[in-house]
């Protein structure tokens, strides 16, 4: 096979891996039942699994496909960046016409960033904080289109819908094209989410950059990346230019992640900044681009992380940790800090959440919202539960099913439904039946425990036209309430909620 | 040498406008008048023709203890309940084979040939509340009643029947499964369909006593036949839900009708006026519904009531729990604008035990 096959090979399995990633995602949006394998891509991520298992001090199963990145890294090299990152082909096929000759402006340098930012991130895990895994690849795209994309594109289609249902000749076949699409692509419900514009701005963000140099994020920032390059320089195989080299620098010209070091004195190809993409080897003239085996480390090149700059990354690693931690309102009891059913303490909650936001996507209600605060800084884009938003289904059990690193444990439903994961309590000064004497209680009707967590009681009151009526007003019996939410969510009182809960 | 491209953007522009105006002009000029009940139940009930006590227009404010309930005594040829010679007002079976007293209770109505002509385009409404337990726990429809009812429809020419449900407690396609209503309607031919938010409209109710205009699935108004299949059970504010109550599955914005709750349920029913409301008693739940949860709450009556008058389906559902028709605000209120009757003395009530 020639390198020009292979590189259609590799062509063909980006598609393939970026298809199968979206396929992946567009399964499990607001879906009470997760097939298995759905979050493959997080567990092939070694960053993540590295990260959380540093944080949480444990081994986590899930995590050990991570060992087959590991493994083809140490054979062949960053493969995972040139044929599976579904945010690397993105990122490739996003390309500039400029951006080659913009990047022979910026200094090699610049790749440090990468390999400090994975330095701080596990320097932090080592600590027991995970918040720099919102810089992992795989949780950026799917982040985004958790909370950005894909309701923009359901809106979209419900906007065009409302539009086009008047039109009655449209009717059948906008039913037809609703009948298999609602339900199994597009959700009943429309999704919203908090935050959705800056999560959206840093994707957007990442993708502009590209307008500097071919995948500038690859280059120059992913941690996930670093940690490949890393073990890239160990790797087996890796690409070496032959003797037969003209240096017609066409190789370089080509290469996407810039790996190719055009110095004259040294021209060579820096194993931990290859993507495997095999562009060089196919368009080598004399075609003396080839893999070959080697047992001694890669070369050291200027802009890898040294050792006074590790240690650097380490310290503050360390005192990111310290201030973190002192976040007062982490150490704030927070009304609204309501994490999904089974979570158990905040700070292991905190270091073994790889902040995927896979939970918010398949929530079926969309009660799971990414944190801005609520959790200290530390607890960035961690899912919470806001009640008014969506409820905890009393017949779902999907959060736990998804999550990669058992941040949210899977749980039986009985298990679940057992779950206290807040408490409601009710404003009498705004319920309807007590501040105003009208009838109500809604938040009874919803209360899915079997036996119902509001009791109500029947009271006389004068109404405005000054007749006495009777009104059957609510309480919450706190050793039922389990703080699903359905209350609040349901109340209809405009604004905040009469009845709300709160974390217990 | 610049590539001409393939559209010019004068081309473009030109082309984006027609299309545009185009569009513009085709959702303004087809537009229906909004439906209102009588295009209801022009569509629904003139063909079935039910004895109903309630055609004609009723003035505001007859009592219901003098309603106008000489009609369905006038309209059934025997007002004695006997068992084959003419269709019940009101049929009642008891039986341990949900499909069998199903079928029983229409064929005492005058058989699913009365309800449907053949190409009928049928929409079923279980109760389909939640997706938390399965049908043991009497919480939603029992499924065999409504997969009975889907065959049954499809025996007598429907070209269609849909099964639809808006589920406040979960997602419509995980409460399909869970109830079981969704293996079941498959089994039987029917299809489940999820009711699709941006298609909801706004609706004047003509009749209505408080409110006037509701947003409603249109499908439910322009359906060839309705048939409501709610299952008693307990509820807290109106005390029990039934076939009135059920029709709260197919508006969005509920949480505004529970600030009064029994007239606005009767006026949504005078908009909705189902032809035919089956109550499925197979099991029901006697407290802490809807939603329920618990076993012990759960009775086994084994019984079905089927009537096309809603009100007085409702009516008799109530004595299962020991109650009657004025103790439900939303039946009462619902027999007092004249959609139907409450008073059970009055009608033809067929009861057949199929043991």
């Amino acid at each position: 096979m020639s390198w020009k096959s292979w590189r259609r090979l590799r062509q063909a399995v980006q598609i393939l891996s970026f298809i199968s990633y979206i396929v992946l995602i567009f399964a499990v949006v607001q879906k009470r039942v997760a097939p298995a394998l759905v979050d493959i891509f997080f567990r092939l991520d070694p960053f993540s699994a590295l990260g959380a298992m540093l944080a949480s001090r444990q081994w986590i199963a899930k995590f050990a496909l991570a060992l087959v990145t590991v493994g083809a890294t140490l054979i062949i090299g960053r493969v995972w960046c040139g044929w599976i990152c579904p945010l690397g082909s993105l990122l490739e096929w996003v390309s500039f016409k400029k951006a080659r000759k913009r990047a022979m402006a910026i200094s090699p340098h610049w790749r440090l960033v990468k390999y400090f930012l994975l330095a701080t991130s596990l320097a932090l895990a080592l600590f027991g904080g995970l918040t720099l895994l919102v810089f992992d690849p795989i949780a950026i795209i799917t982040r985004t289109l958790t909370t950005a994309i894909l309701p923009g594109l359901f809106y979209a289609v419900n906007s065009v819908e409302t539009v086009l249902y008047p039109v009655s000749f449209l009717s059948p076949a906008l039913d037809g094209f609703e009948g298999v699409v609602r339900g199994t692509v597009i959700p009943v419900e429309q999704p919203a989410f908090s935050q959705n514009l800056a999560i959206a701005a840093l994707f957007f963000g990442l993708i502009a950059l590209n307008l500097l140099a071919n995948r500038f994020w690859c280059r120059y920032l992913c941690p996930l990346g670093a940690l490949l390059g890393l073990l890239s320089k160990v790797a087996l195989f890796r690409p070496v230019i032959g003797t037969a080299c003209t240096q017609c620098t066409r190789c370089a010209v080509v290469c996407k992640p810039g790996a190719i070091d055009t110095d004259p004195e040294d021209f060579h190809i820096m194993p931990s900044e290859c993507t495997v993409c095999l562009d060089c080897m196919a368009n080598c003239k004399p075609g003396d681009i080839r893999f070959r085996l080697r047992l001694k480390p890669a070369q050291i090149e200027e802009f890898d992380i040294s050792r006074r700059q590790a240690l650097g990354a380490l310290a503050s690693g360390a005192a990111g940790v310290l201030l973190l931690g002192t976040d007062l309102r982490l150490r704030q009891d927070n009304p609204w800090r309501i994490r999904p059913p089974g979570v158990p303490e905040e700070d292991t909650f905190l270091a073994t959440c790889i902040r995927c936001s896979q939970c918010m996507k398949i929530c079926p209600t969309t009660a799971l919202q990414p944190a801005l605060t609520q959790a200290g800084m530390a607890g960035l884009w961690t899912p919470l539960v806001v009640p008014r938003v969506g409820y905890c289904d009393y017949g779902c059990t999907a959060c736990g099913q998804v999550c990669p690193s058992g941040a949210i444990p899977l749980l039986t439903l009985d298990k679940k439904r057992t779950m206290v994961i807040g408490k409601a309590s009710i404003d009498r000064n705004r319920c309807l039946p007590w501040a105003s004497g009208m009838q109500c209680i809604v938040c009874e009707e919803m209360c899915p425990t079997p036996q119902k967590a509001i009791r109500l009681e029947e009271a006389e009151v004068i109404d405005s036209s000054g007749r006495t009526s009777t009104v059957k007003r609510p309480s919450v019996l706190r050793d039922l309430c389990i703080g699903c939410g359905i209350c609040e969510h349901y109340c209809p009182l405009e604004g905040d909620a009469a009845i709300r809960v709160y974390d217990a | 040498m610049k590539r001409q491209p393939p559209l010019s953007r004068r081309t473009f522009i030109k082309l984006t406008a027609t299309v545009a105006a185009g569009a513009a002009l085709a959702s303004c000029s087809p537009r229906q008048s909004p439906a209102t009940p009588t295009d209801a139940a022009s569509a629904g009930i003139k063909p079935t023709l039910p004895p109903s006590p309630t055609s004609g227009s009723v003035p505001a404010g007859t009592s219901p203890s003098t309603p106008d309930q000489a009609n369905p005594t006038e309209t059934s040829a025997n007002p004695e309940p006997s068992a084959t010679t003419s269709p019940a007002y009101l049929a009642v079976v008891h039986g341990p084979d949900p499909a069998a007293i199903t079928r029983a209770a229409i064929e005492a109505l005058g058989g699913m040939a009365a309800f449907v002509s053949a190409g009928y385009d049928v929409i079923i409404k279980p109760n389909i509340c939640t997706d938390y337990h399965p049908p043991e726990y009497a919480t939603t429809t029992n499924p065999t009643v409504v997969g009975t009812l889907v065959t049954m429809c499809l025996e007598a020419g429907a070209r269609r029947v849909r099964v639809m449900d808006y589920p406040f407690g979960g997602t419509a396609t995980s409460a399909y499964a869970t109830s079981g209503i969704g293996d079941a309607v498959e089994a039987a031919g029917g299809e489940m369909h999820v009711m699709i938010p941006s298609k909801y409209k706004f609706v004047d109710i003509p009749q209505g006593r408080d409110i006037t205009k509701v947003q409603i699935y249109p499908d439910i108004l322009e359906t060839d036949l309705l048939i409501n299949v709610p299952i008693a059970k307990d509820h807290g504010s109106t005390r029990l839900t039934l076939g009135g109550k059920n029709l709260m599955g197919v508006i969005l914005d509920r949480g505004m009708m529970h600030l009064n709750l029994d007239q606005r349920i009767a006026d949504l029913t005078s908009l909705v006026r189902p032809p035919l409301t089956v109550i499925d008693a197979v099991r029901i739940l006697t407290a802490n519904g809807p939603t329920g949860g618990d076993l012990s709450d759960v009775r086994q009556l084994d019984t079905v009531i089927a009537s096309r008058d809603v009100v007085a389906a409702d009516a008799y559902a109530t004595t299962l729990f020991g109650l009657t028709g004025s103790d439900i605000g939303y039946i009462q209120a619902s027999a007092d604008m004249g959609l139907g009757t409450m008073d059970l003395a009055s009608i033809n009530i067929q009861e057949i035990n199929l043991g």
